[in-house]
């Protein structure tokens, strides 16, 4: 019986659970409003993580490149960024938010971005945008180091580094959610609006979610404000959900400007969101309302019809952005879960002292893998070749055939969802997110019963 | 004036000669768009890079190879299960994809003997797959890791394997098209003619630039084999490492596109003597008379045209149910390369379709020759068209429907117009007689979906009609149609199953009798 937090053995990476840095900085971009990144490096960066954005939202977001071709590479490409801004700005009179986002060829290379910024700042916007509001923002995301979490995080920080100010003191928290699905946005307002607290949700993505009108004008983009960046430093306090996609910026703004910060935990299951829902009563004293209460039990009400019949011991798998996986673990614990594997797509120096990992290792009974630095490949190796019985897969779509291939049910959650509809839509953070993936869950094991005819009669009567 | 200037590009003067508009009368020398140029940055191009070009578009539909990118994990993540390119060998080039997993140790120090260790590592655990590819990216080209002489020094020590080297980073050229061309000049340099290959016919064709989009490339395969042709390779579609080795033995490459696959049938010729014959899979008239071209060439018509005339027989009244209730409605025809001249003047000759536009992400001017040549008048041709020119010229064309990638795609549903995957198709394959249909009948139902009209309905101030609780295709697609159309016994839907393809794999094909040695 041991929990065991090791490396991936291999060297190389075989299906990869995450892309690199770029992408997890173009992600936190498409979340402010009137911005619109400039991605330095060569076009595929760009490129291929819109339609990664696309297929799991289904909606298009722009993104621009700076094009960086052959002669870029070997002389140097500053002026194509120089260029970049230029266009953008003439084009897409609304936008005021161009944060310039490295990659690796552009870091090997050695562009000085910073410089370039200082340069466009006082010729370009100076002569040609005297009067246009204009905020050119280096981000530093070289493919080779982390993934596109800690681009996520790194972004994150960036932008509030960039824009907070203190002005007067406000009432008003800072949330910031993390690398979250619209769904989980519209559930994490409608806690913090049953607990009538104002919170700046930042890099407020709900809006992702965006119609189709019948006079043609929806856009999506993201809804978090100059002012709102702005405004970070003078909040009552920071709640970061996620510890490694948004805690640097929580941490930044504590220690520059004061503003006492709380990480964690990510709000999954009924444990992490009482956690949550404690937290804010602590940062704001305002009470825990009874109609939470009441949520809270409709949620329990749907877990005790599903967890001691049909969900206690089943093995589990999952992989994962580490805050959703750790997350996801533990809610799994509380619903008599068994799981065994859970795969980190990066190497984080810092999973070692995760508390949340530490627990883990203390308290599990059974015998649990914690592999960081994972792939797909670690998943798939060990039900193929190695033994390892699961009942059920939790992750995002990239793992799909191991599931198909080797007939095991699962549930998708994460990024990116792509082979399911609509799941970026539903949450999975809150009561109604715990409601939403116990059932999931159980549904999942349902249909797999019935296709194999493994006991699917039990269902008849429950 | 041929250019055509949009308004949102008015401020990049340089834009205005990548458009035109063909007038009454005009031909290709007073309109041809500039092409293939620098991308201009900043103008939020549709425009992907060099690698994947080469990875992802030529060198992964190769069905029995690990294929294995140099660099960090991000390039092969992102080119990773975004095409349809299927294999009849249980998808292994879909389901994995490999990295070496440069860290910033490696791009200070190098990153040669973590890419050895990782090309052992691989064959370890695929102990099945004895070929790779290996791509060079941007960092790895950059801190200039010499890949080939890794993979000599493995291919000594493990004697068994064969691996390819694929030098085409990401910035290495304006667009994809620069990967293209580096992956087929690789190919040739160092593969083919490495491997002889067994001759099973007196007709023996690589079938090059087809990548099996949804199975394509086996129903083309079909077509050949029912000729009594040996299909030694296919460059790249459900193709073969080892196949693809023994190029130089065809006696015809047979090239379907001339964008991405031109370079290697252009070397073949000038190296080993084997003449190119451009084919067309899609259309019926352009796929028969591409049969009949192929036969023609080994002197085997009959057998082209009893194909021809089966399949004509059984699927022609299905294509024209769906011409009938097609015609006139306009298309924007935005694919990413050779399909605006594969498709622009056959959708209007056998589906009654109006082709308002072309564009290309990635072609040559070539390509827009052909194109345009083959577009009607008024049609708007766009180079590297990007963000703000697409809306732009959707708000101009007013296009019932639009052809074009996935996320273009969503931009285009949100004013209304509903797209068709032109890369991935969306229920292919569209080539062969059937695939065509499938083409029609795919179109057929985006256009005539009843939720457009839904979606039009403003309830804040727009009448409510309350008479109707559903309607069908065919109550929109047949309100103004002739009776006799409407009611026709000959003309029929699309009759064939969901997945047309995997019964291909099980078929067995006639014999025919060897040809008599001709006389020395």
């Amino acid at each position: 019986m041991s929990c065991e937090l090791k490396l991936k053995e291999r060297i190389g990476t075989i299906n990869p659970i995450f892309t690199c840095q770029p992408a997890g900085a173009q992600y936190a971009s498409i979340g402010i409003k009137d911005c619109i990144g400039i991605v330095h490096g060569g076009q595929g960066c760009v490129m291929f993580v819109r339609l990664l954005i696309s297929q799991h939202l289904k909606e298009s977001f722009e993104i621009a490149s700076s094009s960086v071709h052959e002669d870029g590479a070997v002389f140097g490409a500053l002026n194509r960024v120089e260029e970049a801004v230029d266009v953008l700005l003439m084009r897409y009179p609304h936008v005021k938010v161009i944060p310039i986002i490295t990659t690796c060829s552009t870091e090997v290379i050695g562009d000085d971005v910073d410089g370039v910024v200082t340069k466009l700042e006082e010729e370009l916007l100076q002569v040609k945008y005297p009067d246009r509001e204009v905020h050119l923002i280096p981000i530093h995301t070289p493919s080779f180091v982390g993934s596109m979490v800690s681009g996520y995080d790194v972004a994150v920080r960036d932008f509030v580094k960039y824009f907070a100010k203190k002005d007067k003191p406000s009432f008003k928290i800072n949330l910031i959610t993390g690398w979250v699905n619209p769904g989980d946005v519209t559930e994490l307002k409608r806690l913090l609006a049953e607990m009538q607290i104002e919170a700046n949700v930042l890099f407020e993505i709900e809006s992702f979610d965006s119609p189709l009108m019948p006079d043609k004008s929806a856009v999506s983009h993201g809804s978090t404000t100059i002012e709102d960046l702005i405004s970070t430093a003078d909040a009552q306090g920071t709640i970061a959900l996620n510890r490694y996609e948004g805690g640097k910026a929580a941490k930044f703004l504590e220690k520059r400007w004061d503003v006492p910060a709380i990480i964690g935990p990510t709000p999954i299951g009924i444990r992490n969101t009482d956690t949550f829902l404690q937290n804010l009563k602590a940062m704001t004293g305002k009470p825990i309302p009874d109609s939470l209460v009441r949520d809270r039990g409709i949620a329990i009400d749907a877990i005790t019809d599903l967890t001691h019949m049909f969900l206690a011991d089943k093995k589990v798998a999952i992989y994962g952005n580490p805050d959703l996986v750790i997350g996801l673990a533990e809610f799994c614990l509380d619903l008599e879960m068994k799981p065994v594997l859970l795969l980190l797509g990066d190497e984080n120096a810092e999973y070692e002292n995760d508390p949340r990992i530490k627990a883990l290792q203390d308290s599990v009974d059974f015998d649990m893998e914690i592999v960081a630095n994972a792939d797909l490949w670690d998943l798939e190796d060990r039900i193929k070749n190695k033994g390892l019985e699961l009942d059920l897969i939790l992750g995002h779509s990239k793992g799909r055939f191991i599931a198909i291939d080797n007939m095991i049910p699962m549930v998708r959650v994460g990024f990116p969802t792509y082979d399911r509809a609509g799941l970026f839509r539903y949450p999975v953070v809150g009561y109604k997110g715990a409601t939403w993936l116990a059932e999931q869950m159980a549904n999942a094991l349902f249909t797999d019963m019935e296709y194999k005819k493994n006991k699917e009669w039990i269902l008849n009567v429950w | 004036m041929p250019y055509h200037e949009f308004e949102c590009s008015k401020c990049i003067p340089e834009r205005k000669q990548h458009a035109v508009t063909k007038g009454p009368g005009e031909d290709l020398t007073s309109c041809l768009p500039k092409g293939y140029l620098n991308t201009i940055p900043g103008s939020i191009s549709e425009r992907g890079c060099a690698y994947c070009g080469a990875k992802h578009v030529i060198g992964t539909p190769m069905k029995d190879v690990i294929h294995l990118s140099h660099g960090p994990i991000g390039c092969t993540y992102d080119t990773w299960q975004t095409k349809r390119y299927i294999s009849d060998n249980g998808n292994f080039q879909l389901k994995y994809t490999f990295a070496t997993d440069v860290r910033e140790k490696h791009i200070v120090f190098g990153a040669e003997k973590l890419l050895k260790q990782n090309i052992i590592e691989a064959f370890q655990q695929f102990p099945d797959i004895k070929r790779m590819t290996i791509y060079q990216t941007c960092a790895t080209a950059l801190i200039g890791d010499d890949i080939n002489a890794i993979a000599e020094e493995v291919m000594e020590e493990l004697p068994d394997v064969d691996i390819f080297i694929c030098n085409s980073p990401g910035f290495a050229g304006p667009s994809q098209s620069g990967g293209h061309h580096k992956i087929n000049i690789a190919w040739i340099n160092q593969k083919v003619g490495t491997v002889e290959p067994t001759i099973t016919s007196d007709y023996v064709i690589n079938y090059v630039g087809e990548y099996n989009i949804q199975g394509d490339q086996e129903v083309m395969q079909d077509f050949f084999k029912r000729m009594g042709i040996q299909v030694l390779s296919t460059f790249t579609g459900n193709g073969s490492y080892d196949d693809l080795r023994a190029m130089h033995k065809a006696h015809l490459n047979v090239l379907e596109c001339a964008r991405s696959a031109e370079y290697i049938c252009n070397e073949l010729r000038v190296r080993y003597g084997i003449p190119r014959l451009d084919i067309d899979g899609f259309g019926f008239e352009p796929l028969s008379q591409s049969l009949r071209k192929v036969a023609m060439f080994f002197g085997i018509q009959d057998r082209a045209e009893a194909i021809i005339a089966e399949e004509t027989a059984r699927w022609k009244p299905e294509l024209d149910w769906y011409k009938e209730r097609l015609k006139g409605k306009k298309v924007c025809l935005w694919p990413g390369g050779s399909k605006l001249w594969h498709w622009a003047h056959v959708i209007e000759e056998e589906m009654g379709l109006k082709v308002v536009s072309v564009y290309t992400k990635f072609g040559h001017q070539g390509d827009m020759e052909k194109g345009i040549a083959r577009c009607g008048e008024d049609a708007l041709a766009i180079d590297d068209p990007n963000e703000l020119e697409g809306l732009e010229a959707l708000e101009m064309l007013k296009p019932d429907i639009i052809f074009t990638g996935k996320r273009p795609g969503e931009v285009a549903k949100k004013v209304g117009v509903p797209y068709l995957n032109a890369h991935a198709y969306h229920n292919g394959p569209y080539k062969g007689y059937e695939g065509w249909v499938r083409f029609a009948r795919d179109i057929y139902n985006a256009i005539y979906s009843p939720i457009h009209q839904l979606a039009a309905l403003d309830i804040s101030r727009d009448p409510i009609p309350t008479d109707k609780g559903f309607v069908t295709q065919r109550m929109l697609s047949d309100a103004s149609l002739p009776e006799e159309i409407r009611a026709s016994t000959t003309l029929r839907q699309y009759s064939g199953a969901y997945d047309s393809v995997t019964p291909l794999r099980d078929k067995t094909y006639p014999t025919f009798d060897s040809r008599p040695a001709a006389a020395e």
